[in-house]
C-alpha cells in the first residue's frame, strides 16, 4: 500500500554504519554450521511419534494415535468427555474426505450443535461461532517431535480465531507429517509460500495449552486460548 | 516518560528496592528456578555454544545489513498490501499510530506485551489524545499494571515479579473479582473480563518478536495466545518494531525462537509461535489494515559504534536472570524499563548519560550475563565501555571524585608520598572507629571497634561494608615485616660470627 519515510531513515542508518546500502546480495549468507537441520535429523517415523508422544504429554496434551478407520470413534468419545456444547469444524472438505469423516460430520450434528467457521460469512459471524463453541475439531499440517507442536496455517475455512476462541481444541495431524523439529517445519511453509502453493496470513505453530506465569511465577494452563488440547494422530504409514 | 520508571536517583532507588522484602524474595526465587529450567532445556538441545554462534552470526548479518534487510521488509508488507511508517523518533511513532487511531475511528484497542511501545509511552499517549478510546493491555502481568495504576514492569519477560497473589487479588476486586488468592481462580477472572473486551476491539496493537524481511510476516512467540487474539480479531492491527529486530528469513527467525524460547523461559518453543501478517485474500479473520511502525528512537546511535552489538539482544532476558545485582536490586532500582545488564547497556543509550550514565557501575563485572547469552552480546565488556565514556570522554562524575583520585594517582607515584600516607592515614582512619551493639562479621568474632562511616572514598566502601579498625603502627605488617627482617638479620650476623669463632 504505501511505505513513509523511508529513504532518509535507512540512508541515516546507511551513514551510521558507515557502509552503502544495497550491498547484501553482493555477500550472501550461509549459516555457520547446520544444527538446525541436523539435530534429531536422524530418528525413525516410530522414534519421532514417540518422541511427539512424550513431548505432547508433557505439556499437558492428550496424545492419541488411531487410524482412519477408528477416528470417527476417538473423536465420539471426545466429545463425550467434553459434554455439552456447540462444536466448531472447519470448511475443509477435501480433508474431511481424505480423514473419512463425512459420515462421522453428519452424525455428529444429530447429537449436538455443529458449526462451521465459513468462508462466506462476515468476521463477526464466524468470530461469534468461534467465541459460543465449547470445541473444536481442526486439521494441523505437521507434528514437531521434539516440542510436541501442531502447526496450522489459516485458510478461508479454518481462521486464525478458531484456533484460540473455542474452549477445547483437538487436532488432527497424519503421522507422515510428523517432523523432527520447527526447522523442518519452517522450511517447507517458507517453500510453500514462495512457490505460492500456500497462501495465507497466518502460520501458528501451537504446543500445547496457553498458558501463564505471571501471577508468583505459579504456572497457570489455560489463560486467553483453549483451556485444553487433544493431538490425534492418524496412522497413514 | 519513556524508558524512564523514576525521576529518583540510582542509589535512592536501590534503597526503597532493599526496603521490599517481597521482590527480592521473589526474584530470587525467580532466578533459581529460571536458571534450572533454561540450563536443562540448554543441555537437552546440545551443542550450545555452537547454537550460540549460529544466533549471533545470524544477528550480526542483519544489524550490518540493517538498511538492506528493513527495505526489502517493507517492500514485501507493502506488496503484500501494508502500510510502513519509518519512525525516527518516540514522537512520530506515536503521531502515526495516533493518526490511524483517528483514520479508523477506532474505538476499542486491544494491546499485546510489546517493550517498545511501553519505550515510546504509546498506551498513555493516546489515551491523552483521544477521549473516546478505551485502551486494554491484554497480556496477564501487564494488564494487572494497567489496572494497578500503570504500575511499572520489573522485569522484561515477567513484569509482575515485583507483586503477590494477594495484591493481583485487590487490584481484580475492584474490577468486580470476588474470588480467593488462587493464581489459577485470578487468571480465569481475567480471561473473561478480557475475552468480553477482545469480542468488541476494532484496533490491536502487538510489538514483534522478528520481522521477516523475506515474507514480509512478523514473527510472535508467546505464551497466553493474547498476542494471537490481537491479530486475529480487530480488522486494524498496528505492529510497532524496534528497526533491529528484523532478520533475513523464515529459517532465520525460527533458528532465533529457539534460543529465544530456552534462554527466556526454558521452554522448547512456547505455547505460540506465529508468523503473521496482511489478511489474504478469501480468510474473514485478521487484519485487513496491517501497519508496521519501525522504530529507531535513538537506536542508531549504537551503530559503528563500540555499542553495535547490543543490537543484536533477542530480548529474553536470560542476562538479568543471572544477575547478582539485579538479584539484590529488582527492576526497580534500575529505573528504566529496561533493567539488568540489558538495561544498564541499553538505557544510556536510548536515553542517554545524563540519565542512566550510572546505570553501568550498577555491576559486578562478573560476566555471568556474557555467559549466557544466546548471541553472545559482550555485556560486561559493554559496561566497562560505557563507564570508559561516561567517566573519560564525557567527564559526568566530576567534581570531589574526580580531585580525590587525582590526588590518589600522585600519592601512589611517588614511595615517599604512599609511605607517608599510610604512615599518617592508619592514625587517622582509628579515629573515626567506635565499638557498636550492632552484631557484625567483625564483632561476632572479636570485640573490636570498626569503622562504618567516614568521608569521601572512606564512606562509599564504609556504606555497604564495616571496615575493621587498623592497626596502630607499629603493629601494621610494612612494621612487623621491617622488624622481622632485622631480626633475620641479626640472626644471620650472630650465626656467621659463630662459625667464624
Amino acid at each position: 500500500m504505501a511505505i513513509y519515510n523511508r529513504e532518509a531513515f535507512l540512508d541515516h542508518l546507511s551513514e551510521k554504519l558507515g557502509t552503502p546500502r544495497h550491498q547484501k546480495d553482493k555477500e550472501p549468507f550461509t549459516h555457520i554450521n547446520q544444527l538446525p537441520e541436523e539435530t534429531l535429523a536422524d530418528l525413525s517415523a516410530d522414534e519421532l511419534l514417540e518422541m511427539a508422544r512424550n513431548t505432547s504429554e508433557a505439556l499437558k496434551v492428550t496424545f492419541k494415535v488411531t487410524s482412519k478407520a477408528d477416528l470417527g470413534g476417538v473423536l465420539d468419545a471426545y466429545l463425550t468427555d467434553k459434554g455439552d456444547g456447540q462444536l466448531i469444524l472447519p470448511t475443509a472438505p477435501d480433508k474431511i474426505k481424505a480423514y473419512g469423516l463425512d459420515d462421522w460430520t453428519a452424525a455428529a450434528s444429530n447429537q449436538r450443535t455443529v458449526k462451521y467457521w465459513d468462508p462466506k460469512a462476515d468476521r463477526a459471524t464466524n468470530l461469534a461461532t468461534a467465541q459460543d463453541s465449547a470445541m473444536a475439531i481442526g486439521f494441523g499440517d505437521y507434528m514437531l517431535a521434539e516440542s510436541g507442536t501442531i502447526t496450522v496455517p489459516s485458510s478461508p475455512g479454518q481462521g486464525r480465531a478458531f484456533n484460540f476462541l473455542p474452549t477445547h481444541y483437538l487436532c488432527i495431524v497424519k503421522r507422515s507429517n510428523i517432523l523432527p523439529r520447527s526447522t523442518q517445519a519452517t522450511k517447507l511453509y517458507a517453500q510453500r509460500l514462495k512457490s505460492g502453493e500456500l497462501k495465507t496470513s497466518n502460520i501458528n505453530y501451537i504446543s500445547g495449552p496457553s498458558n501463564s506465569g505471571d501471577i508468583e511465577m505459579v504456572l497457570i494452563v489455560g489463560v486467553h486460548g483453549p483451556l485444553d488440547m487433544t493431538y490425534i494422530v492418524v496412522d497413514d504409514m | 516518560m519513556g524508558i524512564a520508571t523514576s525521576d529518583k536517583p540510582l542509589l535512592a532507588r536501590v534503597k526503597e528496592s532493599e526496603q521490599d522484602k517481597f521482590m527480592q524474595a521473589s526474584v530470587a526465587k525467580a532466578q533459581d528456578a529460571q536458571h534450572t529450567k533454561r540450563e536443562d532445556s540448554r543441555a537437552l538441545l546440545g551443542n550450545w555454544e555452537e547454537w550460540r554462534e549460529l544466533g549471533e552470526q545470524i544477528r550480526q548479518r542483519a544489524i550490518a545489513y540493517l538498511p538492506d534487510y528493513l527495505e526489502e521488509f517493507s517492500n514485501n508488507v507493502d506488496k503484500n498490501g501494508g502500510d510502513v511508517f519509518f519512525a525516527d523518533t518516540e514522537a512520530d511513532a506515536v503521531d502515526y499510530i495516533q493518526k490511524i487511531v483517528k483514520e479508523t475511528g477506532a474505538k476499542k484497542l486491544v494491546k499485546s506485551k510489546s517493550m517498545v511501545t511501553t519505550e515510546i509511552d504509546m498506551d498513555k499517549q493516546l489515551l491523552a489524545l483521544n477521549k473516546g478510546l478505551a485502551l486494554m493491555e491484554t497480556d496477564l502481568a501487564e494488564f494487572i499494571l494497567q489496572k494497578d495504576n500503570w504500575d511499572e514492569p520489573t522485569h522484561i519477560v515477567f513484569p509482575t515479579l515485583h507483586k503477590n497473589r494477594d495484591q493481583v487479588r485487590e487490584i481484580f476486586m475492584k474490577l468486580g473479582y470476588e474470588g480467593d488468592n488462587d493464581p489459577e481462580h485470578l487468571a480465569r477472572f481475567a480471561r473473561k473480563y478480557l475475552r468480553e473486551y477482545f469480542l468488541q476491539a476494532d484496533l490491536g496493537v502487538t510489538g514483534c518478536n522478528f520481522a521477516v524481511a523475506d515474507t514480509g510476516m512478523i514473527n510472535l512467540v508467546t505464551n497466553e495466545g493474547n498476542a494471537d487474539l490481537t491479530m486475529a480479531i480487530p480488522k486494524t492491527q498496528i505492529v510497532v518494531m524496534g528497526m533491529e529486530r528484523i532478520v533475513p528469513t523464515m529459517a532465520d527467525a525460527e533458528v532465533l525462537d529457539n534460543l529465544l524460547c530456552r534462554s527466556a523461559v526454558g521452554q522448547k518453543l512456547t505455547s505460540y509461535v506465529t508468523f503473521a501478517g496482511q489478511q489474504v485474500a478469501g480468510e474473514t479473520d485478521g487484519p485487513e489494515n496491517f501497519h508496521v511502525v519501525i522504530v529507531d528512537n535513538r537506536r542508531s546511535e549504537a551503530l559503528g559504534t563500540q555499542f553495535q552489538s547490543i543490537l543484536q539482544c533477542i530480548r529474553c532476558g536470560a542476562c538479568i536472570n543471572v544477575c547478582p545485582v539485579y538479584r539484590h536490586i529488582g527492576g526497580h532500582g534500575y529505573g528504566s524499563i529496561y533493567p539488568g545488564p540489558i538495561g544498564a547497556v541499553l538505557s544510556p543509550i536510548l536515553g542517554g548519560y545524563e540519565k542512566f550514565g550510572e546505570l553501568p557501575y550498577a555491576s559486578s563485572l562478573c560476566g555471568a550475563c556474557t555467559e549466557t547469552c544466546p548471541v553472545k552480546i559482550p555485556l560486561h565488556k559493554l559496561l566497562i565501555q560505557h563507564r570508559m565514556v561516561y567517566t573519560d570522554r564525557l567527564k559526568m562524575q566530576g567534581g570531589l571524585n574526580n580531585f580525590m583520585m587525582e590526588v590518589i594517582g600522585i600519592g601512589t607515584g611517588f614511595p615517599f608520598l604512599f609511605r607517608s600516607a599510610i604512615r599518617f592515614g592508619r592514625p587517622g582512619l582509628r579515629t573515626m572507629a567506635h565499638k557498636t551493639d550492632r552484631l557484625t562479621a567483625l564483632n561476632f568474632i572479636k570485640d573490636e571497634p570498626l569503622v562504618d562511616k567516614g568521608p569521601g572514598l572512606v564512606g562509599g566502601w564504609a556504606d555497604v561494608r564495616d571496615l575493621p579498625i587498623p592497626p596502630k603502627h607499629k603493629e601494621s605488617f610494612r612494621s612487623w615485616f621491617a622488624d622481622h627482617k632485622q631480626q633475620q638479620k641479626l640472626a644471620q650476623a650472630q650465626k656467621d660470627n659463630s662459625s667464624d669463632k
